[in-house]
């Protein structure tokens, strides 16, 4: 697990450098991708597979296909990859930042690895994050409610924003 | 737009705002401002002019932001202490993170930029929805938490009176010199938060109904810029005659409303031995004045010149509702005598 862990913390640092540097939307969103995937293996190897699955699905099943599609529209005739020189700039900073950052801090570690949440071992039904969601939509069924009306709401708002093409708020000027 | 999503979207801005009010825990204070965020937003659009989207577009983005970093700091709130009640915020990094927010969602200083701008963008309607309902959700969890350590706010209150004051100066475009007026006085309701909390009240009480009166003039004015002002004395006399008590009052001068919060925060500064602190925000306060002085001035001390058939718009009926202007505007400049029951009543 120990070494599981320290591949999925480096890789989510990697892929956050890789975010950061700036490169073009259409290679950032890969960086997300890594993000995400990795964000979620740290989540299932703390105790939290429910939230990962859900992260998972939502963030990069629905959210970042839309984006990834959406740059990949946006054609840019000189992408900036993290070849290009200010990119591999950044990405240099970015990682001696981390570096020093981690050098100072490293004396915290201890057995480098993450105990699971509730200190269960990998394999249970009922987990912290999965208890949690039933609780608060059982104790608190208005959240339910509210919940189901925003996301109505959201779609109000972006139907009302997209509305009227090239009369609408939202159009290639 | 069609009335009905209208009518959807005033009742959500409604609803985001009664979820804040009511709510213990973060998540569910969290989701009202959310909900007020989400609401505005089309109405800043609707008339679907590349400015008013690139406010609509700015604010989002700001209030994205603050609401992230609100989230991210209740989250921290939770795993630091294993509370979520907003009443019993202990420990400090959590508190400053959320007071630091919240001031980016009402735009106090130095976290101001974004209000100028889109309020500049915005017309008059939106924008008055925006400097007073918009501002009450956060006030409500500013007011909840209890600051551990008052200097974050001090600075943030004195850098908003002055960036207020100074940024001000130089406008002609009424949106923003509102913009302006208000970053001054969120500045004062944040000054006095950690040693006062019911004078931040008071002071947003008397903000809420001098801004809400100053709108209102503008739009019956169909004012946004000091030149459109100079001629408003052909269209509407009388409001003409009222509108410098009125910005006066915003100025904060005796013996109009706005000069209530002033006087007792300044008094309640000097009780609680910081003088310094108040001779310096009363001197910023000021560089405010100075610029509503100048909007009084070009409205009513000076009589543009205008052709004969431009000068007699006001013998015709006006078709706009006037009776919550009659009422702010009564209210906005003669309510100083009623201070003790205000006091009374907002005194826990």
């Amino acid at each position: 697990m120990t070494f599981i862990m320290y591949l999925l913390l480096f890789l989510l640092i990697l892929g956050l450098v890789a975010v950061a540097s700036n490169p073009s939307p259409y290679f950032a969103a890969l960086g997300l991708v890594l993000v995400a995937g990795m964000g979620c293996g740290v989540l299932v190897s703390h105790g939290g597979p429910f939230l990962s699955l859900i992260l998972f699905l939502i963030y990069l099943g629905g959210m970042l296909v839309v984006f990834a599609y959406s740059a990949a529209l946006a054609a840019e005739p000189y992408p900036e990859t993290w070849g290009s020189r200010p990119v591999i700039m950044s990405v240099m900073i970015y990682v001696l930042g981390v570096l020093l950052v981690g050098g100072i801090f490293w004396g915290g570690w201890y057995e480098s690895s993450w105990m699971s949440v509730d200190e269960l071992m990998e394999f249970s039904i009922l987990r912290g994050d999965m208890a949690g969601v039933a609780m608060m939509y059982s104790s608190g069924g208005l959240m339910l409610i509210i919940s189901a009306w925003v996301l109505l709401l959201t779609l109000f708002v972006v139907l009302e924003l997209t509305r009227g093409l090239n009369r609408g708020a939202l159009r290639a000027v | 737009m069609n009335p009905l999503i209208l009518t959807i979207l005033l009742f959500a801005l409604g609803l985001g705002t009664t979820i804040t009010f009511m709510s213990s825990h973060w998540l569910f204070a969290w989701m009202g401002l959310e909900i007020n965020t989400l609401a505005i937003i089309p109405l800043m659009t609707q008339h679907h002019h590349p400015r008013s989207t690139e406010a609509g577009t700015k604010y989002f983005l700001a209030q994205a932001t603050a609401a992230a970093m609100l989230l991210f700091a209740s989250v921290t709130n939770a795993w630091l202490t294993g509370q979520w009640d907003i009443l019993q915020m202990s420990h400090p990094l959590p508190t400053t993170m959320i007071t630091l927010a919240l001031a980016l969602k009402i735009g106090l200083a130095p976290l101001h930029s974004w209000l100028p701008e889109v309020l500049q963008g915005l017309d008059l309607t939106t924008g008055l929805i925006l400097s007073t309902w918009q501002k009450l959700a956060p006030f409500a969890l500013l007011l909840q938490i209890n600051p551990t350590n008052p200097t974050v706010l001090i600075m943030l209150g004195i850098t908003s009176t002055l960036v207020g004051g100074w940024g001000g100066l130089n406008q002609t475009q009424l949106r923003k010199i509102l913009a302006y007026s208000s970053i001054a006085h969120l500045g004062w309701m944040a000054l006095i938060l950690p040693f006062y909390p019911s004078l931040t009240l008071l002071a947003l009480l008397t903000y809420l109904i001098m801004t809400l009166s100053t709108f209102l003039v503008f739009k019956l004015n169909k004012a946004t810029n000091i030149n459109t002002l100079a001629i408003s004395w052909s269209k509407t006399p009388i409001i003409t005659t009222l509108t410098p008590l009125l910005l006066l009052s915003l100025g904060g001068l005796p013996p109009l409303t706005g000069f209530m919060p002033k006087w007792f925060i300044l008094q309640e500064l000097t009780k609680q031995n910081l003088p310094l602190l108040a001779t310096f925000t009363a001197l910023t306060a000021l560089l405010s004045l100075y610029f509503y002085l100048r909007l009084s001035y070009s409205m009513t001390l000076t009589m543009f010149p205008n052709n004969l058939m431009g000068t007699t718009p006001w013998r015709f009926f006006t078709q706009s509702t006037s009776l919550p202007l009659a009422l702010s505007i009564s209210m906005a400049i003669a309510l100083l005598p009623l201070a003790p029951a205000m006091m009374a009543l907002l005194t826990p």
